[in-house]
């Protein structure tokens, strides 16, 4: 399990902790990025992977006016994305376009397209549906869901629609199904709540505490991934919101982020704030797996989930995003503003 | 030639001898071997050739040997005549003396015919004497036949007039046996005459013998009587022709019915077993119940023989009988297996039963009592050995979950020592009584159990291997871990519904490893010396208990459950460090005028989780720093070689910057782990837990932006606590360590970072500390 030094790094100036695959730039395999920093001028870095896959090379360099806490970039639109971000004492969110002739500017600035500027509390979240074009955002602050609707040609965004998650329930997340256009789950303190976006009505929810960070598996439907404080990885089917399915052991601390790969099923990356990316095999037979998940059989015969540990970082590490171009390869991005992209081919082998 | 010169001796006394024989033959030619012609050896035979031999002769010999030759030929032909000489005088002189013999045999014959005749003169006279003296007595002797008649009939007569009163003094003396002995014998006169000259006589008797089959009808129901008696009367019965199958049908009834006397009272055998656990008073009223039971078998077995000769064909009825009461019996040995009960115990009844099944065989083999009774033993026993190890498996988590009552009432100074000290008695001394029960199935020589030897042993280890499983479930299901398990939810729910409690998931842990390194090899120990073989099961799956396998299960539950238990303890932490860091405004934190108090609640579930972890645990060896197990670090011990690499390859995109420097002065600070591997000692685990929590404290800070208040709360409440958390820690450089990062992270999230001056801070801190000496004074 030794991390080695296969991965191909890039640092940030600042502190960073998101990271986000452009998943619209169908030509090269790119990363966006931004910095977290209190005190300095925060930048936003378009990265791409030369195409040898042998070097990050810094495609674009753009001054962005706060401390960013999210980035999104728009799955339909690849000079499209959204922030998060902080001015130390409030938040705001914002759709961002990459100016059309950077290469020529000297310190080109971002346009703003649209802010998301009806929240009062502490945004969390800006999502994109991930499985195309889809006029409608979801921003998720500590206490509301608000549906958007982005107009990018007239750069204008409004509110759809909004629900308030109910008293106790501060939300820290989300994540929108990529198989219904209408279905998103927010994390909160205690529970990962089901939306439906047609009637903004609770539709379900899974009782769990801290947990971190969810995501839908990509292929298959159903299927939610979450990430937690203490007791790591959990695997969901969203019918049976009663018991997870399977369950990783995750991180030596907390299991900040999970994300499923886009292609290959089963394969879940996992990034914690022991400074180590964990990627995970969940058995293909998920079905079988969670009656026998005990001893039934010796313990020989359950394969480790974990294919490897990448432990080759300073910092806890927030970001994390698979390349859908290229599904192989996946970006980390550790608090100290370094930036590892990694193949798992060697690991791809072994199913 | 040579040759036949050694041997003419030899052979000339055998020539002799043959022409001797051959005279006296009958067919001289058999004697003559069967010899060639054509050599000189034919001399003797009868198709001697004289002038072929001449020319053999001729041919094959020179000179000197036909002279010598014709030598030898005349010698032998000198010595052949006087031979035949010789003989002929000899059979001459014999037939001279048998002549003389007939001469005097004719001479002597002559004079015997005269006394011939007269012995046959004396023997006539004899015979006529004989015939007189026979007649003359034959009629005297017919005389005395005929008054030997008379009086046998008389007789007769006599004992038939006096059959009424014989029968009524045998009704008197009750010996019914010679009473129906008499009156069958009278039955046939009776026949003939009764309606003529005995008719009184046969009326009288007729009245007697009523009297005799109502009493032998009583006695034959009469509870009273033995068994043996009334099989006499159902005989006597039968004898008088009386209606037998009615009889048998009620006899049968009522052989049901004192089944239902035999049956072993589930009460007798709890009784039993009550009074043989009672050393002193025991053995005395448990032989006397099993003998009184032993005597009431033994008198069904003979009632059985008994039915079997009068009534043949209440065969089929006895043995559903006999099968009845072994299923009955086997029945009540299932009651009593359900609940607690000694293979000691176990043992005394199904030797009873064998007993009866032995007694019942005897008398009725067709039954096949000791197969089906074998049949239902191996039932019974399977039975028992499921039940022993579930009780044993009750008793041990009896003896953990004692924990939670005894930690509400908290009156144990050692709560958790206790549990674990019981819970690793009744496992192994569990455990070790189980098998020293069992072993006294396989010593014990009843023969029903000799039969189920090589089924018990695998019975036993397969229930120790069922016994562990079942174990390490339970140890999940009580740490609370596997909450939502599929199978038994119900249970779950109502048993463990309330949160558990952290220190029994240490107890748990440290009872897995017992089990792995003590209880295991002792118990595989105990089987390999008391249990040998088995083998009547085929291994389709290997050996039924395989220790191997589970202690390596029990290892990684030990393992699994340590870090069960730190995780709980720095979850509870956890939750008191998102609540102080998630509810204040940091933006607008006032001046810190005191240490937090969410210090206080740290350090005291911190002392909780010691105090924990003192009890059970083991004393770390010595204070070290462990830098060999990493797996997994912030500024770790990789190599400067391969970080400067790095460096220079991120510095190319990097300006210099406030962040680079922190990497730096990281670079050449002392490199601390964090994240090292869990040791099972005191300190190891106080030191894990410590670590985790300073860690999500670090995290929480960096999720907040703070003012400069804020920042210097922060810094306040870090710096407070340094000092007892070395105390409590085995790795200071890495708690040091980690505080200054906690509070690199709070400078980092800070607007305006202005650490407190250090004299206030002193002050603060030393005000703090005396608050907590007058709180708690005896501690330090």
């Amino acid at each position: 399990m030794q991390g080695g030094s296969s991965g191909i790094g890039y640092g940030l100036k600042y502190q960073a902790r998101c990271i986000s695959d452009v998943k619209a730039d169908t030509d090269h395999t790119s990363f966006i990025t931004g910095t977290l920093s209190l005190r300095e001028e925060n930048e936003v870095h378009l990265i791409r992977l030369s195409s040898g896959g042998t070097e990050l090379i810094c495609e674009g360099l753009f001054s962005h006016p706060n401390e960013i806490w999210d980035l999104a970039s728009c799955p339909f639109d690849q000079r499209i994305f959204s922030t998060v971000f902080s001015t130390g004492e409030s938040y705001g969110a914002a759709i961002w376009q990459i100016p059309e002739l950077y290469g020529q500017l000297n310190s080109p600035q971002l346009e703003r397209i649209a802010s998301l500027d009806a929240h009062v509390g502490k945004i969390n979240r800006v999502l994109w549906w991930p499985s195309g074009r889809h006029d409608k955002l979801i921003s998720i602050d500590d206490e509301n869901l608000f549906l958007w609707t982005l107009d990018c040609s007239k750069k204008a965004a409004q509110v759809q629609s909004k629900q308030s998650s109910g008293m106790l329930h501060y939300l820290s997340g989300g994540a929108w199904d990529p198989h219904d256009i209408n279905a998103v789950a927010t994390t909160c303190e205690s529970s990962v709540q089901f939306w439906d976006l047609r009637t903004m009505k609770k539709t379900n929810a899974i009782e769990h505490a801290h947990i971190h960070n969810a995501n839908y598996d990509m292929k298959k439907n159903h299927i939610l991934v979450t990430a937690e404080d203490e007791s790591g990885i959990h695997i969901w089917d969203t019918r049976k919101p009663k018991s997870p399915i399977q369950e990783l052991p995750g991180h030596t601390h907390w299991t900040w982020a999970v994300t499923c790969n886009p292609e290959y099923d089963g394969l879940i990356l996992s990034a914690g704030t022991d400074s180590t990316v964990n990627l995970w095999m969940a058995p293909t037979s998920i079905e079988d797996e969670a009656i026998s998940e005990s001893i039934a059989e010796s313990p020989a015969q359950q394969a480790d989930p974990l294919l490897n540990s990448y432990s080759d970082y300073e910092d806890s590490v927030y970001g994390l995003a698979w390349s859908s171009r290229e599904p192989w390869i996946f970006a980390s991005l550790s608090y100290d503003g370094r930036v590892v992209v990694e193949s798992i081919k060697p690991f791809l082998s072994r199913k | 030639m040579g040759a036949e010169d050694n041997v003419p001796l030899d052979d000339k006394a055998k020539r002799m001898r043959d022409l001797l024989s051959s005279f006296y033959a009958p067919d001289p030619s058999t004697n003559n071997a069967p010899s060639n012609p054509g050599t000189l050896d034919a001399i003797n035979t009868s198709s001697f050739d004289a002038d072929q031999y001449m020319n053999l002769l001729i041919q094959k010999s020179n000179l000197d040997e036909l002279l010598q030759r014709h030598v030898e030929m005349a010698a032998e032909i000198k010595n052949i005549d006087t031979d035949l000489q010789m003989l002929v005088y000899e059979n001459y002189s014999k037939f001279i003396s048998a002549t003389d013999a007939i001469k005097r045999m004719k001479s002597d014959i002559v004079g015997m015919e005269a006394n011939m005749e007269q012995l046959l003169d004396k023997i006539m006279s004899v015979q006529s004497k004989s015939d007189g003296v026979n007649t003359s007595l034959f009629e005297k002797r017919e005389n005395i036949e005929k008054l030997h008649r008379t009086r046998n009939l008389l007789r007769k007569v006599q004992f038939i007039y006096d059959l009424p009163t014989r029968l009524g003094k045998c009704i008197e003396s009750e010996a019914y046996v010679d009473a129906v002995k008499f009156y069958t014998g009278a039955l046939p006169i009776f026949k003939a005459y009764g309606d003529s000259s005995f008719q009184d006589c046969k009326q009288a008797s007729e009245e007697a013998i009523s009297i005799i089959v109502k009493k032998l009808q009583g006695k034959l129901f009469s509870d009273s009587e033995s068994i043996q008696a009334r099989t006499e009367a159902a005989v006597l019965l039968k004898q008088l022709d009386f209606p037998v199958d009615s009889l048998q049908v009620k006899l049968l009834e009522k052989l049901e019915q004192s089944l239902g006397d035999l049956q072993l009272k589930t009460d007798d055998i709890e009784n039993a077993s009550m009074e043989s656990n009672d050393p002193k008073l025991g053995k005395v009223p448990d032989s006397v119940h099993i003998t009184a039971h032993e005597g009431s078998i033994r008198g069904f077995a003979e009632a059985i023989s008994a039915y079997r000769v009068i009534f043949p064909d209440s065969e089929g009825h006895l043995i559903k009988l006999a099968q009845d009461l072994v299923v009955k019996h086997f029945e009540t040995v299932e009651q009593c297996v359900k609940g607690r009960f000694s293979c000691a115990n176990l043992l005394v009844v199904l030797r009873t039963i064998w007993t009866d099944v032995l007694l019942m065989d005897e008398v009725l083999s067709e039954a096949v009592l000791p197969g089906f009774s074998l049949e239902a033993a191996q039932n019974a026993l399977k039975q028992h050995v499921a039940s022993t190890f579930n009780y044993l498996l009750h008793d041990i988590s009896d003896a953990l979950l004692r924990l939670n009552v005894s930690s509400k009432e908290a009156a144990e100074e050692n709560p958790l020592q206790v549990a674990l000290e019981a819970s690793k008695k009744a496992l192994l001394q569990g455990s070790m009584d189980v098998l020293l029960d069992f072993r006294q199935l396989l010593d014990d020589d009843l023969g029903l159990l000799v039969q189920l030897r090589d089924f018990v042993s695998d019975w036993v280890q397969e229930g120790f291997q069922d016994f562990f499983r079942a174990l390490y479930d339970r140890f999940f299901l009580l740490s609370g871990r596997k909450s939502s398990s599929s199978q038994d939810q119900g249970l779950t729910a109502g048993a463990h519904g309330e949160k558990v409690l952290a220190g029994l998931v240490l107890v748990l842990s440290q009872l897995s490893v017992f089990i792995e390194q003590t209880a295991i090899p002792r118990i595989t120990e105990e089987i390999a010396a008391s249990f040998p073989g088995g083998g009547a099961r085929v291994y389709e799956n290997g050996p039924a208990f395989v220790p191997g396998v589970m202690c390596r299960i029990f290892r990684s539950a030990g393992e699994r459950l340590l870090h069960h238990y730190i995780n709980m303890r720095t979850q509870k932490v956890s939750t008191l460090l998102r609540k102080r860091f998630t509810t204040p405004n940091w933006v607008k934190h006032k001046e810190p005028r005191e240490v937090h108090m969410f210090v206080d609640l740290f350090l005291q579930e911190l002392k909780e989780t010691t105090s924990e972890v003192k009890q059970i645990l083991p004393q770390g060896l010595e204070r070290k720093h462990r830098r060999s197990d990493s797996n997994g670090s912030t500024a770790s011990s990789r190599s400067n070689q391969l970080r400067d690499d790095k460096t220079n390859r991120s510095n190319t995109h990097k300006a210099r910057s406030q962040l680079l420097e922190t990497h730096l002065a990281k670079l050449f600070k002392q490199k601390v782990e964090i994240f090292t591997k869990v040791e099972r000692t005191q300190e190891s685990v106080v030191t894990t837990a410590v670590k985790l929590c300073l860690k999500s404290l670090q995290e929480f800070v960096r999720l907040q932006t703070f003012n400069r208040s804020g920042f210097q709360q922060i810094q306040l409440d870090i710096q407070f606590l340094r000092t007892p958390l070395k105390e409590t820690v085995e790795d200071e450089a890495a708690v040091d360590f980690l505080l200054d990062e906690v509070i690199v992270a709070a400078s980092e999230r800070c607007l305006d970072p202005i650490p407190l001056e250090p004299p206030i801070l002193d002050r603060l801190i030393q005000a703090k500390l005396a608050k907590w000496k007058e709180k708690n004074p005896i501690t330090p």
